[in-house]
């Protein structure tokens, strides 16, 4: 039973993921690698505050939406101009550049009371342990149960926002700009604008979902803002597909069922990730061949 | 001084490896990070020829050849049956599939061979001391090598034939198409030229250093990084922009640590693709509009 609960929590997670990434990529055609940095801005973020300052879950997870929102500005500045290949150097650089900071703000004669400062604010590849579990006024989600609610209920809000907002003339204006940018500007409407709002929307959500990951796990360190996993995040969207909704929710569960199944079958343990990674990899090659729009998609990626 | 000529040879290695990712970029517009695969997939064909006894010689050659096959491999199963099936051309198409084939070369490396990181050569390297500079052996040979390499590389693509066909190749496919010029067979070529490239500047870092199976994709960028900052409409910029990534590499281990060098790296990038995005080397021309 806890089992089929952590899969349903980390199923919570990364559906919250894809959709988020499903609002940059299917509605505004960026290919963005550096989700997975927004991630763990999320999870360290929570992290630092509530070891910190104390604070609970609703304002660290306010908190961290906001620092990732903000930091956006990183990845949509640049798309103002970049298109394409180009976008995704950007968002790589992002991505390094986040992941190089949590790995290296790190001071050498460091302890465990140091995390948090100025000095040793990520505590490097060691990470940071002993992060509590999350509580919202009296209530205490101290369970696997309890997490796997939290989750969901941050999982139903996602939906519902990207959901309203998608379905908007916002998200109309997002289409527009995927299909013909050109056209968009020329009847006047503000294209710089829509993308920062996206990607700071998308970044929000994914930071959210760290926030989640940091209170399920209570341990974080850099490999959450590994390139694997944007590769794996990016893989997720595409597998599914994009452009709706159903894509990015079926790509989040096809990945995260496909390394479930692996563990049934008889292969050693030593090269069980790697087998896994290798289908992700299989799995990109024949989307785009196969089925460019993905399993649920609507939109091709091009 | 001992800084700069580390970072000139190091430059250099990136500016081939840089030279092989623009051998497939100019032609085809494909943004083949695979080539990461193959850099990572040289070291360890020459290794496990080593261990049947065969000389480094043959080792070497067949590593090449590896490389070479698998590049253009890529081409004739991947690239070349996915232009064929979207008429318009497709970046994102290309970029995922090849992202998909590096993770599986990758991880079929690792799960062949393992992810411990290996040597080919054995003991510790000779050096030579030249007044107060101490050069290894194996940075001797790469440099004096690259160095050869890339200017018989520039001889070559100026007056071979085979060699201006390709820098036309490179210039507008579709105009020297139209020529008459089987460009299928002239893209297959591109694509085995950029692996031999790969295969070399990986053998020598591989030599120098020791190789697990991770190593293809930071190498994968450098290049990407060296060739934009150099300027990716003409093969002059790769090198250019090489040997200053290389030289810039050296100077952040020197004065900051190792750490930093691929934050710094991309520092360069971005700030490149604001003020200059044609390079050092290239003309003006907006890069949005491609």
């Amino acid at each position: 039973m806890n089992y089929i609960l952590h899969l349903l929590i980390y199923f919570n997670i990364y559906a919250i993921i894809a959709i988020s990434l499903n609002m940059v990529v299917g509605y505004t055609n960026l290919l963005s690698l550096a989700h997975a940095g927004y991630y763990a801005i999320g999870c360290y973020t929570y992290a630092l505050v509530t070891i910190k300052l104390n604070m609970g879950f609703l304002p660290a997870l306010v908190l961290a939406v906001f620092i990732a929102a903000l930091m956006s500005l990183a990845i949509s500045l640049p798309a103002w101009r970049f298109k394409g290949d180009f976008f995704v150097l950007v968002s790589l650089s992002v991505q390094v550049f986040l992941y190089s900071l949590f790995y290296n703000w790190v001071s050498s004669d460091s302890g465990i009371d140091t995390i948090g400062t100025l000095k040793n604010l990520t505590n490097g590849p060691y990470g940071i342990p002993g992060i509590p579990k999350p509580s919202i006024l009296s209530i205490k989600f101290d369970s696997i149960g309890m997490i796997f609610i939290l989750s969901s209920v941050l999982l139903g809000i996602c939906l519902v926002i990207s959901w309203n907002l998608l379905k908007s003339p916002w998200g109309r204006l997002l289409k527009g700009i995927r299909d013909d940018e050109l056209l968009a500007r020329n009847i006047g409407k503000n294209v710089r604008l829509a993308k920062i709002q996206v990607i700071a929307i998308a970044c929000g959500m994914a930071s959210a979902a760290g926030t989640v990951y940091a209170s399920y796990i209570s341990y974080i360190d850099p490999s959450s803002a590994s390139l694997d996993d944007s590769i794996l995040f990016l893989c997720m969207v595409l597998v599914g597909g994009v452009g709706n909704f159903r894509g990015p929710i079926v790509g989040a569960a096809v990945l995260l069922l496909i390394p479930e199944m692996l563990r049934f079958l008889s292969i050693p343990d030593s090269i069980a990730a790697n087998v896994r990674l290798l289908l992700y990899g299989l799995l990109l090659v024949l989307v785009v061949r196969l089925r460019p729009q993905g399993i649920a998609g609507e939109y091709r990626v091009e | 001084m001992q800084v700069i000529i580390n970072g000139l040879i190091s430059g250099m290695v990136i500016s081939v490896l840089a030279l092989g990712f623009n051998a497939v970029y100019l032609p085809s517009r494909i943004f083949f990070i695979a080539l990461g695969g193959i850099y990572a997939i040289t070291p360890f064909v020459a290794w496990a020829c080593l261990q049947y006894k065969l000389p480094l010689g043959v080792a070497l050659l067949v590593a090449v050849l590896a490389a070479m096959v698998l590049s253009m491999a890529n081409e004739f199963f991947i690239h070349s049956p996915l232009e064929k099936k979207n008429k318009k051309v497709s970046p994102g198409a290309h970029l995922i599939s090849s992202l998909g084939i590096y993770i599986i070369v990758i991880q079929v490396i690792a799960i062949v061979w393992g992810s411990e990181t290996k040597v080919l050569r054995e003991g510790i390297d000779g050096i030579f001391k030249v007044g107060t500079l101490i050069i290894t052996k194996s940075q001797a040979i790469s440099g004096i090598m690259s160095f050869f390499l890339i200017a018989a590389f520039l001889t070559w693509l100026k007056n071979n034939k085979l060699g201006i066909l390709f820098k036309a190749l490179s210039d507008n496919p579709t105009e020297l198409a139209l020529r008459g010029y089987n460009i299928k067979t002239l893209r297959l070529f591109a694509f085995g030229l950029s692996g031999f490239l790969t295969a070399i500047a990986s053998l020598f870092t591989a030599y120098e250093t020791g190789f697990d199976p991770y190593v293809g994709m930071s190498a994968f960028l450098l290049a990407v990084v060296a060739t934009i900052v150099g300027g990716q409409k003409t093969f002059i910029g790769p090198i250019i922009g090489g040997i200053l990534i290389g030289m810039i590499r050296s100077q952040v281990v020197w004065h900051f640590s190792a750490r930093w060098q691929d934050a710094f790296t991309f520092l360069i990038l971005v700030i490149f693709l604001y003020l200059r995005p044609y390079g050092i080397a290239g003309s003006k021309a907006r890069l949005e509009s491609r």
